[in-house]
C-alpha cells in the first residue's frame, strides 16, 4: 500500500497503479478520455493533467498527466490547483475546437462522456468562431452508426478495435486536424466487437444503429439488469424499453464475467423482443393443421386443463433457453419422471458430460475473466469467436498476460499500454489452437492444429500423457504432431494459470473427457490447471443439471404409448430433432407450447400460450462456469403474455393441483425449486428478496429524469396509469424510488451525479476495474473436487482416414445466425450467411466441384442442396456444415454424408 | 490504519454518491465554516408599530391606483407583451411549412409536470435527422412554466399568449402535433417567431431552413 | 497490378525488418516512384506483399503527406507556408504562382505538368520564401526567379 497526498489530504491506494486510477478509485472527478479501466493509458489526451509536487515545501509543482504518473508512496498532487483547473479546460476547449455541439440531435446526448469531461472542467462558453472542419461519414454496416465530425480523436476506438478485439478492418487515417477513423472503405466492420465502440467512444461518433430505429434517450429507458441469452457465456446487459418496445442493450459490469465489453449478437441480438412473429394471445387449433385461433386465457386455461385432464400420460419437454424456474414449472406439473430435455441425444450427452468434468475433477471451471488473466491457453475444438465471442476476446487478452510479466525488467508499468505493445510488438503468449478449420483467434495463437475431431482426441491425449495423466501414450502419433503436444505440454506445465478450453460444439464427447484428462493432469501437478467449457444456450448448464431424458427419450415413450399429450416448454423441436421424431411429435395426440415466437412446433401445436421473453420475465440462468444469475423483468409484456412458469402454475390450477403449485411470485418459484432439487439451494439467494427495500423504497426501473410520465399515455386515456404492480422483485416500475446505489444483482443502469455515461462504472465498482460494490453477483452452483482421486478417461479414437465417397461432415458455426433468437432481429439478420457447405479448395477439386456450385447432401434420411463455399483449412476428407442457420435443418454432427452434383435438369 | 481515522481517509465514496454524501466529498474536505449572527432589533423595531404603517401604505396605493380587473369574457385582457407571456404550446413551422422541431427531447425532458411526449421518428429530410412523428402535451397537466421553450435548441416550441384555454373534456385538452402546429397557424401574425435573434449553442439560427418539401 | 521491378524492391526492402509490415513507407515510396502517385489498387496490391490490411497500409499511406493518394502532374511543386516564408511573403508567392499556372493549392495544371501544393517547413528558413520542385530546392524567390524556373521545367519537356 501507498499514501498519497491529494490536495493535502493523505489517502492510502494500492501499489503500483497510476495516479488516474488511484483518483477514480476513492472517488475524485478527475476528467480523462483517452484512458479506459479495460484498456489503460496512453497519454494521448492532455486531459487527466494534476499538479505534482516534490515535497510539502514545494509550492509550484508542475503539471502531469495523472494517467501516465506512479502513484508512488509519498507522491503529492494537487486535483484543485487553479492552475491545473485551467489547462483541464484548455484542454478540452481545444478539443471542442472542431467538435459540432450538436448535442440535441446526436444520439449520445445524455450519455456523452465529452459533455460530462466539459461540464466538469467548467469550460462553459465558447470562443472559437471560425469554420469547423468537416468529414464525410461511412456506412459501417447495419449495426454501428459513424458521425465523424464528433470525433475529438482520444484513439480509444481503434484501440480498442485494433489492440483489444484484434479487428483489422479499421484502422485511423492522414494526421493532424484530419485524423479520420474509419475502414479504408465503406462497407460493415468485421470485426464481431464492432458494437462496443458505441460504449468506447467518449462522443457520438460511434452510436447503436439499431436504437436509432426506435431512438429514444438513455434517461427515457426502462431498464433492469439482464443477463444475455444469446450463448452460454451469461454476460451481463442493461436493457432498455420504452413504449413496451425494447430499445437497446448496453453491458452491465461483470468482474469475473464479462467485464466492460458485450459481442455484437449479444448487443443487437434483443429485437427478436419487437419481432412481428411474436405470439401475443393464446392459440387455440381445434384441428391440429387447421388454422390458428386466437383465445382469451380463461378459454385457454380451461382448454389446457381438459388437455391436461388427470396428469396420466404427459410428457413435458424443457428448454435450454427456458429459466430454471420455468424448466422446474414444468417439471412439477409433468413429474420428475417425465420432464425431458428438449436436446436431442448427442447434445444431452456433451452436456452430462462436461457437467460432470467440472463436478468430479480437480479443475475448477475457469471464468471468463480467468481466461483473460491466464498466461497459456489451449483451445481444443472449439471456435470461440463464433460459440461464445466473449470467450473469444478474453482469450485474446490472455495472449499479453506472460508477455506483460517479461517486460517487468523494461521498468514499463503494466498499465502504460502504449510501451507496452511498442515493447511487445507482435510477440504473444503461449495460444495454442487445435479445430478442425480455421478460427479467428489463429492471429495470435502460437501454432495451430487443424485436424477432424478424432485426431484433435489423438493430440489432447498425447499431451495429457506428457503432462502425466495415467493414461497409455498415444502410439502411431506422427512425430510433427508428438512434438507439438510436447511443446504445448511444456508451455502449460510452465504457466502459472493455465486455462483448457473446450466445449460441446465440436460434437465429439471424447474431446471433452480428453481436455478434462489436460486440465486434470495440470491440476493433479499443482492444482492450478483451470477448465472452460462452452456451453450452447444461455441455459444449457442449468438444464443439465435440472437432468431429464433427451428428445430420443421423449420418442421412445410416445412411441411405447406412454406419452399421449406433450408439453414443449419454450422450445422450437426442429432445432433439436430430425425428421422422424418430429413426425412422432406431430402424431401425438396432444400438443401444447409454450414460446413467444412463431415456428414450427407453436405451428404445430394444438394450445399455445404466449411466454414471457427475457426482458418481460425474471429468471435465473445457469452460465457455462455453474454460475446461477438473476435477470430481471424489464416491463410488462403487451397482450396476454406472461411468465412461463406462470403459465404452468395456471394451468395446474385449473386442473386442480394448487396445492402443488403453491408459488404465486418469483421467490415462491425459487424457494420451491431450492427445497425440491439441493443443487439449486443457492439460487434463491443470489439476489435480494422481493421485500427488500432501502430507505423503505424500491429500486425505480426508470430514472429521475424520465419523462413525459404523465402524457405518454394520454392519447389513449388521459388518466394517468397507476405504475404496474411487482410482486417478483424488488424494482418498481415507476420513477419514484431510493436514488441509492442498489446491491449488484439490482443495479438497473450506472449513473452518478456528473457521470451520465457508462464512465460512470467506476463510481460502482469498489476500486477501478474491482467488483460492484457489495461483491459479484451471481454464485457458482457446483465446486470442483480438489482431493478426490483422479480418474482420467482412456478414449482413444482410431486415427482418422478419409474416405473415397464420403466426407465427415464437422459443425460450423456462425456468431450471426447460429442462435435461434438473435438471427430474428433484423440487424443481425443481415449478416448471416445463407446456408452453405463448406469444403476444401483441394478436397473440392478432387470431386470436380466448383466453388457456389449447388451440392446434394445426403445422410440419415437427410437430403438438402446446399452451395458450396471454399474454406481452405478443413483438413482432408472434411466437410463442414454451418449449424442453426434460418434454413437449415437438424442434424447431429459429427457424422459421415455423401455428396453429389446437381445435375442440371 | 482504521477506515474512521481522519488521517487516512481511505474512500470518500464509501457512501453512494447522493445528496450529503457527495458534499462530503473531497471537494468540500478542508473548508471552514463562517458563522452569521442575527442583529438585535431596538425599540422601534420591537414595536411592530413602522411595519403596521407600511403595510396600511400599501393598502392606500391600491385603494387610490387604476383597476385592473376587466369583465371577462365580455371585455378581453390585453396581454402587455405576447412574447413573454406564457400561454398555450404552439409548435413551430419553418419557411418550408415543415415542423420545426428535431426531437431532441429536451422539452419533454425539462418539463416539471411530466405532460410532453415525443416520438421521434428518422427524418424524411436531409437537413436533420430527427423528427417529431407524434408530439404530445398535455395542457391540462402543465403549469405553463415555459421551461420547454427555454430548453428548445432551436425556437420550435413556443408559448402563445392564447390564454383563455378550455374545453368540453380532458380528452380535448391532449394535444397532438396537428393540434400544436394549427395554433401556430392561428398565431403566427400576431406574434412572429423570434426571427433572428435566436442562437442555437452560440450560433446564429436562422427560421428559414433549407429547402425541401412542405410537411402535410 | 504490381510490376515484377516494383515486387521485386519491395521485396528486398521488406526483408530488412522483423516484421513485413514495417517496410510499409518504403513500399509506398518505391510504388510512388514508378507511378508518381499510389492508387487503390497499388495501395491493395502493396498491402497483400506486406500481408496487411488495406485500412492498415492506407493508414500509413495518408499520414505521411507526401505520399500521394490522388494523381499528381509530372512535377510536383510544394510551397513553403510556415512561418518565416509567411513573414517574408509566402502569400505573394503562393498567389503568383497560382496565376502563373492558372490552379489553385492542390490542384494539377490541366496539361498534367504541374501540381501545386502547401507544405508545412521545407527546413530553408534562412532563403524564405522557397519552394521545392520534385527533389530541387529553390530559395529567395521573386516573381522573376519563379518565371525562370518554371520555364526551366517547361523547356525541359519540351526539349
Amino acid at each position: 500500500m501507498a499514501t498519497i497526498y491529494i490536495d493535502n489530504q493523505p489517502y492510502v491506494v494500492k501499489d503500483g497503479q497510476n495516479l488516474l486510477r488511484a483518483c477514480l478509485s476513492l472517488g475524485f472527478n478527475l476528467p480523462y478520455f483517452c484512458w479506459h479501466p479495460a484498456m489503460n493509458s496512453v497519454g494521448a489526451c492532455r486531459q487527466c493533467a494534476v499538479k505534482q509536487f516534490k515535497d510539502e515545501k514545494d509550492t509550484k509543482g508542475r503539471i502531469v498527466m495523472a494517467c501516465m504518473t506512479l502513484a508512488a508512496d509519498g507522491t503529492r498532487i494537487s486535483i484543485d490547483d487553479p492552475e491545473v483547473r485551467r489547462f483541464r479546460a484548455g484542454v478540452i476547449e481545444f478539443l471542442m475546437v472542431n467538435h459540432p455541439h450538436d448535442c440535441p440531435v446526436c444520439d449520445e446526448g445524455g450519455e456523452c462522456h465529452l459533455q460530462d469531461m466539459t461540464v466538469m472542467t467548467g469550460h462553459n462558453y465558447r470562443r472559437f468562431r471560425f469554420r469547423k472542419r468537416t468529414h464525410r461519414n461511412q456506412e459501417l454496416g447495419p449495426l454501428v452508426n459513424h458521425e465523424m465530425n464528433r470525433c475529438i480523436a482520444c484513439y480509444r476506438c481503434l484501440r480498442f478495435y485494433r489492440d483489444y478485439a484484434g479487428g483489422r478492418d479499421f484502422d485511423v487515417f492522414q494526421w493532424h486536424n484530419y485524423v479520420y477513423f474509419g475502414r479504408q472503405s465503406d462497407g460493415v466492420l468485421e470485426n464481431e466487437f464492432s458494437g462496443n465502440l458505441v460504449e468506447v467512444c467518449p462522443t457520438g461518433v460511434f452510436t447503436d444503429k439499431t436504437l436509432k430505429g426506435h431512438y429514444t434517450r438513455k434517461w427515457d429507458l426502462q431498464t433492469a439488469p439482464s443477463i444475455c441469452v444469446h450463448c452460454g457465456l451469461g454476460c451481463n446487459t442493461i436493457p432498455g424499453e420504452r413504449y413496451g418496445i425494447l430499445r437497446r442493450i448496453r453491458n452491465r459490469y461483470h468482474r469475473e464475467v464479462n467485464g466492460y465489453f458485450l459481442c455484437d449478437r449479444g448487443r443487437y441480438g434483443y429485437e427478436f423482443v419487437n419481432s412481428p412473429r411474436r405470439i401475443r394471445q393464446p392459440i387455440f387449433r381445434s384441428e391440429r393443421s387447421g388454422a390458428a385461433q386466437p383465445v382469451e386465457k380463461q378459454a385457454a386455461l380451461e382448454q389446457a386443463a381438459k388437455i391436461l385432464g388427470s396428469g396420466e400420460r404427459v410428457i413435458g419437454i424443457g428448454s435450454s433457453r427456458a429459466s430454471l424456474e420455468a424448466n422446474f414449472a414444468l417439471r412439477t406439473l409433468v413429474g420428475a419422471d417425465r420432464f425431458y430435455r428438449g436436446l436431442a441425444e448427442a447434445e444431452c450427452r456433451l452436456l452430462d458430460t462436461a457437467i460432470a468434468l467440472l463436478r468430479d475433477g480437480p479443475a475448477p471451471a475457469a471464468s471468463m475473466s480467468d481466461a483473460a488473466q491466464s498466461d497459456a491457453v489451449l483451445v481444443l475444438g472449439e471456435d470461440l469467436t463464433n460459440t461464445a465471442p466473449m470467450l473469444a476476446y478474453s482469450v485474446r487478452q490472455s495472449t499479453l498476460q506472460r508477455e506483460i510479466g517479461l517486460t517487468k525488467r523494461l521498468h514499463v508499468s503494466w498499465w502504460d499500454d502504449a510501451a507496452i505493445r511498442q515493447a511487445l510488438q507482435e510477440r504473444r503468449g503461449p495460444l495454442y489452437i487445435a479445430t478442425p478449420a480455421a478460427t479467428k483467434l489463429d492471429d495470435v495463437a502460437t501454432e495451430v492444429y487443424r485436424a477432424a475431431p478424432d485426431d484433435l482426441v489423438r493430440f489432447a491425449q498425447a499431451l495429457a500423457h506428457a503432462l502425466g495423466a495415467e493414461i497409455p501414450p498415444v502410439s502411431a502419433l506422427p512425430r510433427k504432431l508428438a512434438a507439438l503436444a510436447d511443446v504445448v505440454a511444456e508451455a502449460l506445465y510452465l504457466a502459472r494459470r493455465p486455462v483448457v478450453v473446450c466445449g460441446t460444439s465440436s460434437g465429439s464427447e471424447s474431446l471433452l473427457r480428453a481436455a478434462g484428462n489436460v486440465a486434470w493432469a495440470l491440476s493433479a501437478a499443482e492444482h492450478r490447471g483451470q477448465l472452460c467449457l462452452v456451453l450452447p444456450d444461455c441455459n444449457s448448464f442449468g438444464l443439465g443439471l435440472l437432468g431429464g431424458g433427451s428428445l430420443a427419450d421423449a420418442c421412445r415413450a410416445i412411441q411405447e404409448g406412454k406419452a399421449e399429450t406433450v408439453v414443449v416448454l419454450e422450445n422450437d423441436l426442429s432445432r433439436h430433432a430430425d425428421q422422424a421424431a418430429l413426425k412422432l411429435l406431430d402424431e401425438v395426440r396432444h400438443l401444447v407450447a409454450l414460446d413467444y415466437l412463431e415456428h414450427a412446433t407453436t405451428a404445430a401445436a394444438e394450445l399455445v400460450f404466449p411466454a414471457a421473453t427475457f426482458a418481460e420475465a425474471n429468471g435465473t440462468l445457469v452460465n457455462n462456469e455453474g454460475r446461477a444469475q438473476r435477470s430481471y423483468q424489464v416491463f410488462v409484456p403487451q397482450g396476454k403474455t406472461q411468465a412461463s412458469w406462470r403459465w404452468l402454475q395456471e394451468m395446474m390450477v385449473a386442473v386442480g393441483r394448487q396445492a402443488e403449485a403453491s408459488w404465486r411470485s418469483f421467490d415462491e418459484i425459487t424457494a420451491a425449486l431450492a427445497e425440491a432439487l439441493p443443487i439449486f439451494a443457492a439460487v434463491k439467494d443470489i439476489a435480494p428478496p422481493e421485500g427488500f427495500r432501502m430507505a423503505g423504497q424500491r429500486v425505480p426501473r426508470q430514472p429521475h429524469r424520465y419523462s413525459g410520465r404523465t402524457a405518454m399515455h394520454a392519447q389513449a386515456d388521459v388518466h394517468e396509469p397507476t405504475p404496474l404492480a411487482d410482486p417478483d422483485s424488488p424494482l418498481s416500475f415507476s420513477m419514484e424510488g431510493s436514488q441509492r446505489q442498489p446491491p449488484p444483482p439490482l443495479v438497473p443502469r450506472f449513473w452518478a451525479p456528473g457521470w451520465n455515461s457508462m464512465q460512470a462504472i467506476t463510481r460502482f465498482q469498489e476500486e477501478v476495474n474491482g467488483p460492484l460494490r457489495g461483491g459479484d453477483s451471481g454464485r457458482r452452483l457446483i465446486e470442483p473436487q480438489p482431493d478426490a482421486a483422479i480418474r482420467y478417461f482412456s478414449d482413444l479414437p482410431a486415427e482418422f482416414e478419409p474416405r473415397p465417397d464420403e466426407w465427415l461432415l464437422v459443425p460450423v458455426d456462425h456468431i450471426f445466425g447460429s442462435e435461434e433468437l438473435s438471427a430474428l432481429s433484423p440487424g443481425i439478420a443481415q449478416l448471416t450467411p445463407a446456408p452453405y457447405l463448406a469444403l476444401s479448395a483441394s478436397d473440392a477439386a478432387g470431386a470436380n466441384i466448383q466453388e457456389g456450385e449447388k451440392v446434394v447432401l445426403a445422410m440419415d434420411g437427410l437430403h438438402q442442396a446446399l452451395p458450396v463455399r471454399f474454406l481452405p483449412s478443413l483438413p482432408r476428407g472434411v466437410a463442414g456444415l454451418p449449424v442453426g442457420l434460418p434454413g437449415m435443418m437438424h442434424v447431429t454432427l459429427p457424422g459421415w454424408a455423401k455428396l453429389s452434383k446437381v445435375t442440371a435438369s | 490504519m482504521t477506515a474512521n481515522d481522519p488521517n487516512t481517509r481511505q474512500n470518500p465514496h464509501d457512501l453512494p454518491p447522493t445528496g450529503e454524501s457527495a458534499a462530503k466529498g473531497p471537494a468540500a474536505a478542508g473548508k471552514k465554516i463562517a458563522w452569521v449572527r442575527e442583529p438585535e432589533l431596538g425599540m422601534a423595531g420591537r414595536s411592530y408599530l413602522m411595519l403596521f404603517l407600511q403595510g396600511l401604505r400599501t393598502t392606500l396605493r391600491h385603494l387610490l391606483s387604476r383597476k385592473t380587473t376587466v369583465q371577462s369574457p365580455e371585455q378581453r385582457h390585453v396581454v402587455p407583451d405576447p412574447l413573454i407571456y406564457r400561454g398555450v404550446h404552439r409548435l413551430n413551422r419553418d419557411a418550408q411549412g415543415r415542423v420545426k422541431c428535431v426531437a431532441c427531447f429536451l422539452c419533454a425532458t425539462a418539463c416539471p409536470a411530466h405532460c410532453i411526449d415525443i416520438v421521434p421518428a428518422e427524418s424524411p429530410w436531409p437537413d436533420r435527422q430527427k423528427y417529431p412523428q407524434s408530439f404530445t402535451i398535455d395542457e391540462l397537466r402543465c403549469i405553463f412554466c415555459g421551461m420547454c421553450e427555454e430548453a428548445c435548441p432551436v425556437q420550435a416550441i413556443e408559448l402563445t399568449s392564447l390564454y383563455d384555454l378550455s374545453g368540453k373534456s380532458r380528452e380535448e385538452m391532449v394535444f397532438d402535433k396537428a393540434k400544436l402546429l394549427s395554433v401556430f397557424d392561428q398565431t403566427k401574425d400576431a406574434e412572429p417567431m423570434t426571427k433572428g435573434t435566436g442562437t442555437f449553442f452560440g450560433l446564429p439560427v436562422s427560421n428559414e431552413g433549407t429547402p425541401g418539401p412542405a410537411e402535410k | 497490378m504490381l510490376t515484377d521491378e516494383e515486387r521485386h524492391e519491395i521485396e528486398a526492402e521488406a526483408a530488412q525488418y522483423a516484421y513485413k509490415r514495417a517496410a510499409g513507407p518504403e513500399a509506398l515510396k518505391i510504388v510512388q516512384r514508378h507511378r508518381r502517385w499510389v492508387s487503390d489498387q497499388s495501395l491493395k496490391d502493396v498491402a497483400v506483399l506486406l500481408e496487411m490490411t488495406p485500412a492498415e497500409l492506407d493508414g500509413v499511406a495518408t499520414f505521411y503527406n507526401l505520399i500521394f493518394r490522388k494523381p499528381v502532374g509530372r512535377h510536383v511543386i510544394l510551397v513553403c507556408d510556415s512561418v518565416t516564408c509567411w513573414v517574408l511573403g509566402y502569400d505573394s508567392v503562393r498567389d503568383y504562382l497560382s496565376r502563373e499556372l492558372g490552379v489553385k493549392p492542390g490542384e494539377t495544371t490541366a496539361d498534367g505538368r504541374f501540381t501545386l501544393l502547401p507544405m508545412v517547413c521545407l527546413g530553408a528558413c534562412d532563403r524564405a520564401p522557397v519552394m521545392m520542385v520534385d527533389d530541387t530546392l529553390y530559395g529567395n524567390l521573386t516573381p522573376q526567379k519563379i518565371d525562370e524556373i518554371l520555364a526551366g521545367y517547361r523547356a525541359e519537356e519540351t526539349a
